[in-house]
């Protein structure tokens, strides 16, 4: 049954290693990222029919782990957002294909600029919460 | 030991018969296809804007342990109570981001799986029904409740 999976995966790392690295990364920040909105989109729709459940989901959001969890969400949706970009420019730009890695690069170093402020803000807004009323 | 066969005649021109048998290959027309693939394009650059300027609104503007249930009240409307213009304009903005986050999700689910099942038709097929009606049920809660509004806050009190 997962035979594919386990060939997909290891014959993937050891093709072509670099664009290979971003086409995993890819697939599977999209997956982590649809599995939290089916989740979030419940749980915000639940303000609507179940309001019990909905003030129970947004306590969790305010839990340590999901603290720990919204910096690997933020993480999965900037790269998700940028590298996406790199592809749907470069599918529709076929003169860059030889500049492939110039255009990996630049994305990489766009997610970095995006992404390392976004994760201090993050992290310092959860600990200073966390500091002042403690973990619950 | 191994012999090399070199021909020693060149190849038979191509003769009127051999040049009619050469057709243009029909191109496959899957618009199907042809439309997702599009519309992940599309939809990916509307939701870059869409969703990292709701991600970093309820992230860093507000906060996460800032968010309350009134919030959303505020934002979406109480049900039964009329709707102003900013609410219009907040559940335009959040059905835009559900319906096109749900059907790049789902086509990015259906790729994955094409690629790992494709060649097991009846896994696919079940995991895309099952994929399909899983995320059109929660979109549908998410569009109605977009559409009625948060419960009244009384309800809530209540709990």
């Amino acid at each position: 049954m997962f035979t594919p999976l386990t060939t997909a995966f290891g014959e993937g790392m050891r093709y072509k290693a670099k664009g290979n690295i971003l086409w995993l990364l890819h697939r599977i920040s999209g997956l982590g990222i649809v599995l939290f909105l089916g989740f979030h989109i419940f749980g915000m729709s639940m303000s609507a029919f179940n309001p019990p459940l909905h003030e129970q989901m947004l306590d969790l959001y305010k839990t340590p782990l999901f603290s720990l969890g919204e910096l690997a969400l933020a993480a999965l949706l900037v790269f998700h957002a940028v590298n996406g970009t790199r592809i749907a420019i470069l599918e529709l730009r076929p003169h860059l294909w030889e500049k492939q890695e110039v255009a990996t690069r630049y994305s990489l170093i766009i997610v970095g600029v995006l992404l390392v402020p976004t994760l201090v803000i993050m992290a310092a807004k959860s600990l200073s919460h966390y500091l002042t009323y403690g973990f619950k | 030991m191994a012999s090399v066969t070199v021909p020693t005649t060149a190849p038979a021109a191509p003769t009127d018969r051999t040049i009619r048998r050469v057709r243009p290959i029909p191109q496959p027309r899957n618009n199907f296809e042809r439309a997702m693939w599009l519309f992940m394009r599309f939809s990916g650059l509307a939701l870059l804007f869409l969703a990292l300027s709701h991600f970093w609104m309820q992230h860093i503007i507000i906060g996460t342990h800032a968010i309350t249930v009134g919030d959303t009240a505020l934002r979406w409307g109480i049900s039964g109570n009329p709707v102003t213009l900013e609410q219009v304009i907040w559940r335009v903005y959040y059905a835009a981001i559900l319906i096109l986050a749900v059907g790049h999700g789902i086509n990015g689910v259906r790729q994955v799986a094409y690629d790992y099942f494709g060649h097991r038709p009846g896994v696919y097929k079940g995991l895309m029904t099952v994929v399909v009606a899983v995320a059109g049920l929660i979109a549908l809660g998410g569009i109605a409740a977009l559409i009625v509004g948060a419960a009244s806050l009384s309800a809530t009190a209540a709990r």
